[in-house]
């Protein structure tokens, strides 16, 4: 209890730094996806005139929203989660605390400001026109916290690789940068030539930009296999980030 | 007092640091661990260390830089795991690490006591009631809302201590927080650690001020080159470090070989204290002390010999020679003069000290030789300075049991 009370503090804590020295403050965390939506639909659609493979498929752009905004949170969450440790050294060398907690808060952090910010997103997308079926709005929103058990796995691996090899943190943007490419973001799983489907099966978030279409779009469909593959992976990742975390974490004083 | 619980404890405990110098290091020391292996290269900090703290107690932990100090309390406190061995706690901890412990630069005053209040697992209620006595306590006015990095040095102690002071934890760990404040709060710190003590609160505290250390703490452990070097009563702790440290910054004795060859007009064949050998002599404060030193004299004429007592640091306490008192050596054999002189009751407050016997020309104007031998005051007084001065309280009440010296 006092751990999650701490947690509750740093996700306070976090979330008001983040935004206390810009000018829109908490506006920023929907602006910021909304710009890069504004640019990709901009490129995509009137540069590349990209569409959406099948024949009652949706629009571009929300097709693209949908995808982006979960991205937004796993990557800022996990680019975030990957300093905590070195960034709070001054406070880990002196005050005896869980520091699983630090990750915790920074990927929370990013989850609630973004999960907020696709709940918004879905909204307007629906004020527009666009045909999103809200009923199921809650049910994605359970997807957004089973990708946040994932994101907190790698987060895990990363915070605590990066007290060890500093490395990490500078070439963190490149391979999230792979990883988005080769994530079903832009482009849907059946625009690929057949023999490189099957590969996305091994990418852990190609999941769910495809489950937020089929939930809200009625765009593709998602199997009950698919979805406990998805889980059972998310709660594996954590597992193996968390058993990572304890390893090294009697360790970390000594590195940083 | 020895049935209280056990708050504190340490069994065999040791911390090494790893060996890193190049980012390779880390991958490779990164890969052990993830092996499970252990670390191969690694620098020993502390070893061996056994310290055991029952609740009631206050122990002062001493030592020079970098002998361990700050590590062991890193231990205590469960920011550094051990290397070998463990460390028990059985307390809520208040600690105090390096100052103003886990303090974040940009945030205000009041942001980083909510920050200390979680760490230490209030919930906001009892946060917010604590609020106002911590303010009071730190009395850094406006700056409680300004952020930590505009904060002077003693203001940062000040939130520190205050923080600690209104948690009131079971064990109390700080290092080295009476020496920034100024001389207001340090005397706030010493009144509030006393009271503390009083109520039954435990200590564990570093500190370079053996005056603080003799003050607040009952049991002193003396930390050197990681190791425990001595550990127990206060004064006798404090002591042994003191004279270790004087003896350190003391000059080293001239290579008498050198000197023999030269085949001076007089020169020492022997020199003792209290019949003992070249080993520093241990005295009782207030015993008596009797030195003695045999000169050879090249010509048969008859040396003056200055006897001196300076502090292990070399500063002078006294001396005297056999020519100022007007007294003729006696003469033991052929051309060797024996020189001998007491004590009684010697003045000399626990300490190190050094005892140096110096032949002269019967003028007492050259000076040929010196030998010296450590001297090693022991007791329990508190009193500051080199001796004991004789003294007398007026229109005062006297202590039932002591007397002052008269």
């Amino acid at each position: 209890m006092p751990a999650f009370r701490l947690a509750l503090h740093f996700i306070r804590r976090d979330i008001r730094n983040r935004y206390l020295g810009s000018f829109s403050g908490g506006l920023w965390a929907l602006v910021q996806p909304l710009i890069q939506l504004a640019v990709y639909g901009f490129v995509f659609v009137y540069v590349f005139h990209a569409k959406v493979p099948g024949a009652d498929a949706p629009g571009y752009v929300p097709f693209l929203a949908l995808g982006l905004w979960p991205w937004v949170a796993f990557s800022e969450a996990v680019t975030r989660a990957t300093t905590v440790i070195q960034d709070n050294a001054p406070l880990i060398n002196k005050v005896a605390m869980p520091r699983q907690v630090l990750v915790f808060a920074a990927v929370a952090s990013s989850f609630l400001v973004h999960g907020v910010g696709f709940c918004a997103i879905t909204l307007a997308l629906r004020a527009f026109g666009v045909p999103i079926d809200l009923l199921a709005l809650p049910i994605a929103l359970g997807g957004f916290v089973q990708l946040f058990l994932l994101a907190l796995g790698v987060a895990f691996v990363c915070a605590a690789v990066q007290v060890f090899v500093r490395d990490l943190a500078p070439a963190l943007p490149q391979l999230l940068m792979l990883w988005m490419f080769a994530s079903p973001i832009f482009y849907a799983r059946d625009s690929l030539p057949a023999r490189y489907q099957d590969w996305f099966s091994l990418n852990p978030f190609a999941y769910y930009p495809e489950q937020f279409r089929a939930l809200l779009l009625h765009s593709g469909s998602s199997s009950v296999r698919a979805e406990a593959i998805a889980l059972l992976l998310a709660i594996a990742v954590l597992a193996c980030g968390l058993a990572v975390f304890r390893r090294l974490n009697p360790h970390f004083e000594d590195f940083l | 007092m020895s049935a209280a619980p056990v708050l504190a404890e340490t069994r065999d405990l040791g911390k090494s640091y790893p060996l890193v110098f190049r980012s390779r290091d880390r991958l490779r020391a990164l890969w052990h661990l993830l092996a499970g292996r252990g670390r191969a290269e690694s620098v020993a900090v502390l070893k061996d260390v056994n310290i055991c703290v029952r609740r009631g107690e206050s122990l002062g932990l001493i030592g020079e830089n970098g002998a361990g100090k700050s590590t062991l309390l890193k231990l205590l406190t469960g920011v550094l795991t051990p290397s070998s061995g463990s460390v028990t706690v059985n307390a809520r901890v208040g600690a105090l690490l390096e100052l103003g412990a886990g303090f974040h630069p940009e945030y205000s005053g009041r942001d980083n006591i909510a920050l200390a209040a979680a760490l230490y697992g209030l919930d906001a209620t009892e946060a917010r009631e604590k609020l106002p006595e911590i303010i009071e306590f730190a009395d850094i006015g406006r700056y409680i809302d300004e952020p930590v990095k505009h904060y002077s040095s003693g203001m940062v102690v000040r939130l520190g201590f205050a923080i600690v002071a209104a948690l009131k934890p079971d064990l109390l760990i700080t290092d080295e927080v009476l020496a920034v404040g100024d001389e207001a709060f340090q005397k706030k710190c010493v009144r509030w650690i006393e009271d503390y003590l009083e109520a039954g609160g435990t200590l564990i505290l570093v500190s370079h001020s053996m005056y603080h250390v003799q003050k607040l703490c009952r049991q002193a452990c003396w930390i050197k080159h990681g190791e425990v070097a001595a550990s127990g009563d206060v004064y006798s702790v404090t002591q042994a470090y003191l004279a270790y440290q004087e003896s350190k910054s003391a000059t080293a004795a001239p290579d008498r070989h050198e000197l023999l060859a030269q085949n001076p007009e007089f020169h020492l064949l022997d020199f003792s204290l209290n019949d003992g050998g070249v080993a520093p002599l241990v005295l009782a404060q207030g015993a008596t002390l009797r030195a003695r030193a045999r000169v050879q004299s090249r010509d048969g004429r008859v040396p003056v010999v200055v006897f001196g007592i300076v502090r292990a640091d070399g500063t002078p306490v006294y001396g005297v020679s056999s020519e100022m008192d007007g007294v003729r050596l006696q003469h033991e054999s052929s051309n060797v003069y024996v020189a001998e002189i007491v004590f009684p009751e010697l003045a000399l407050l626990p300490g190190a000290y050094v005892v140096k016997a110096h032949p002269l020309d019967p003028e007492a104007i050259r000076l040929f030789d010196t030998l010296e031998r450590g001297l090693t005051v022991s007791g329990q007084s508190r009193e500051f300075g080199m001796v004991r001065l004789r003294h007398q309280w007026l229109n005062a009440e006297q202590p039932a049991q002591k007397v002052a010296v008269s």
